[in-house]
């Protein structure tokens, strides 16, 4: 199982339960292949650098996980064929994982992703989304899979 | 040869690679506020000639600023205007 991280930019005008769809899905298609979630972040409404399928705002979503190329390319292709999924992005962090640094990982995910929320939040405090920060707070304890 | 050492000791500052002297600075694609650093108004990235980064950075520098322009948290062409 390789190990990659991927964000993904949803449309802003997306309800809850749509979004939660999307998200469930991918879990899913990584999960049937023997994969394993190791974290799934909202990092909220962010202002985009430049304006995706006429939207200048998105709602971006970090996804930690091991899983097959197999599966990464039918995430994409749903991702692709998906018209609320803006944009996303899938990278290799290492080639083979073994299973205590896959616990390990599961383990210090929380913590770091909280760090990174902090110093993101004071960042985007200009961005017009006043229920950012608010959202933040509840997503910190990210729901974690283990195999 | 003298004429030649003249402006060269006039201008010539070491420059230094920022990500070397500082190891808690780390290349980063999703750390956009860093990375606006090394990128100019426009958004392009900055030579090496000018800002003095090392090879190494330099490359892993590149490669994160276009991860961060693909994902749109840096521009692929910044207008200063805005």
């Amino acid at each position: 199982m390789r190990r990659y991280e991927m964000i993904s930019i949803f449309r802003p005008g997306l309800g809850e339960d749509e979004v939660n769809a999307i998200v469930e899905n991918t879990r899913k298609i990584i999960e049937d292949d023997q994969g394993t979630v190791i974290c799934c972040a909202r990092w909220g409404m962010k202002k985009l650098a430049y304006p995706i399928k006429k939207e200048k705002q998105g709602l971006y979503y970090f996804y930690e996980y091991t899983a097959s190329p197999a599966a990464i390319s039918e995430i994409g292709r749903k991702f692709r064929i998906d018209d609320n999924v803006l944009k996303y992005l899938t990278v290799k962090i290492a080639d083979d994982i073994s299973a205590e640094e896959l616990q390990a990982a599961i383990a210090d995910n929380g913590k770091r992703h909280a760090a990174f929320l902090r110093d993101e939040s004071a960042e985007s405090a200009a961005v017009p989304e006043a229920d950012a920060p608010a959202d933040d707070d509840s997503d910190l304890a990210t729901e974690t899979v283990s195999e | 040869m003298q004429q030649g050492k003249q402006p060269k000791k006039l201008f010539a500052r070491k420059k230094v690679c920022r990500f070397c002297t500082d190891k808690e600075l780390t290349i980063n694609y999703k750390d956009a506020k860093t990375l606006t650093g090394f990128v100019s108004e426009r958004g392009k990235i900055i030579p090496r000639r000018i800002i003095g980064t090392c090879a190494t950075h330099q490359r892993r520098l590149s490669e994160a600023v276009k991860r961060a322009r693909h994902i749109a948290l840096l521009p692929y062409a910044g207008n200063p205007q805005e």
